[in-house]
């Protein structure tokens, strides 16, 4: 299996992870964020605990993809944010434009945070990362 | 719509052909969630199901069969367990051509071993023509091994009436099994 192979270079680890640290010192009711593949690769994560990333890469691979199908048959156009609620926080999962292939945002928050606030802070790290990927 | 429906799963690794098959036979447009594919050393395809695929199939009889197929990969165990559940048998496929065949039908085997129950299975292999061996008889052996009897059978999912037959089988399976536990075919909650 080459699950393990290398997605991004360690420096473009180092630049991601950079990112990720930004929006987790700039909204503290963050727990956790993970850059990865479409198809379920982790590329750069701030996880605590015993969460997986790998596994959570999987998850967000899935549920994105069933996202995008669901929004394709109800006719509503271009899959955007998919946010989860659950009892004891959000879970946010969005695109990052990348020109060459398919990276998954996924964002852990505790449960007071403010949705609007973190929803915006995620899209600007989403917009970093994408003019990184795009310039590079 | 008949009031006749039935949970099948599709399985089987990267590229066997799972989305393919639901394809070749759903009368609905089938659902597709497929995902670039970043894991070229281990599958040269350029996409694969990271969600589920999903199609309906009415026999002749009038029975409705929803068909649920499953990303292949390991790491997606995970939807394995979530569309296994209320499945009343499994279509496992194999791609003669690939590293180790046998290896992948068992371990489908396993993971669906509480949908199969022993019998309710059919495993269709592909590229028997290009890639004679293993042989059917190989895979029946090494699923005799491990507790399972099913039929084993070269497909090519690409054809329609192929994935039909392999319903048909995977149907008589479930049926058989029914009557030889005394209980009818339970309908999908």
């Amino acid at each position: 299996m080459s699950g393990k192979e290398e997605r991004v270079s360690r420096s473009e680890e180092a630049i991601i992870l950079h990112h990720l640290d930004s929006l987790m010192v700039k909204e503290q009711e963050i727990s956790g964020v993970l850059v990865s593949t479409g198809d379920g690769f982790r590329v750069a994560s701030r996880l605590t605990g015993s969460l997986s990333a790998e596994k959570l890469s999987a998850m967000a691979s899935s549920l994105i993809a069933i996202n995008e199908a669901v929004c394709k048959e109800s006719s509503l156009g271009a899959c955007r944010d998919l946010v989860i609620e659950a009892s004891q926080g959000r879970i946010l999962l969005m695109d990052i434009p990348h020109p060459a292939q398919k990276l998954i945002l996924t964002v852990l928050c505790r449960a007071k945070v403010t949705m609007g606030q973190v929803l915006w802070a995620a899209r600007g790290c989403r917009e970093s990362l994408g003019k990184l990927f795009v310039g590079s | 719509m008949s009031d006749r429906e039935y949970k099948l799963i599709f399985t089987g690794s990267m590229g066997a052909g799972k989305t393919t098959a639901i394809a070749a036979v759903s009368e609905v447009a089938p659902v597709r969630t497929e995902m670039q594919n970043t894991d070229h050393a281990h599958h040269v395809k350029e996409t694969t199901t990271t969600g589920l695929d999903y199609g309906v199939v009415t026999l002749p009889g009038g029975e409705v069969l929803r068909l649920f197929g499953t990303p292949g990969q390991v790491r997606f165990q995970f939807m394995w367990e979530i569309l296994g559940k209320g499945a009343l048998g499994v279509v496992v496929l194999a791609d003669n051509s690939s590293e180790d065949p046998v290896g992948d039908v068992l371990e489908y085997a396993r993971a669906f071993a509480d949908v199969i129950d022993g019998s309710r299975a059919v495993v269709g292999v592909g590229r028997m023509d290009v890639h004679p061996v293993p042989t059917l008889e190989d895979y029946d052996a090494a699923l005799r091994g491990i507790g399972v009897r099913v039929p084993v059978v070269s497909t090519d999912v690409r054809q329609r009436e192929q994935v039909l037959t392999l319903l048909d089988i995977l149907f008589y399976q479930i049926d058989a099994a029914s009557e030889f536990s005394g209980a009818a075919l339970q309908e999908v909650p």
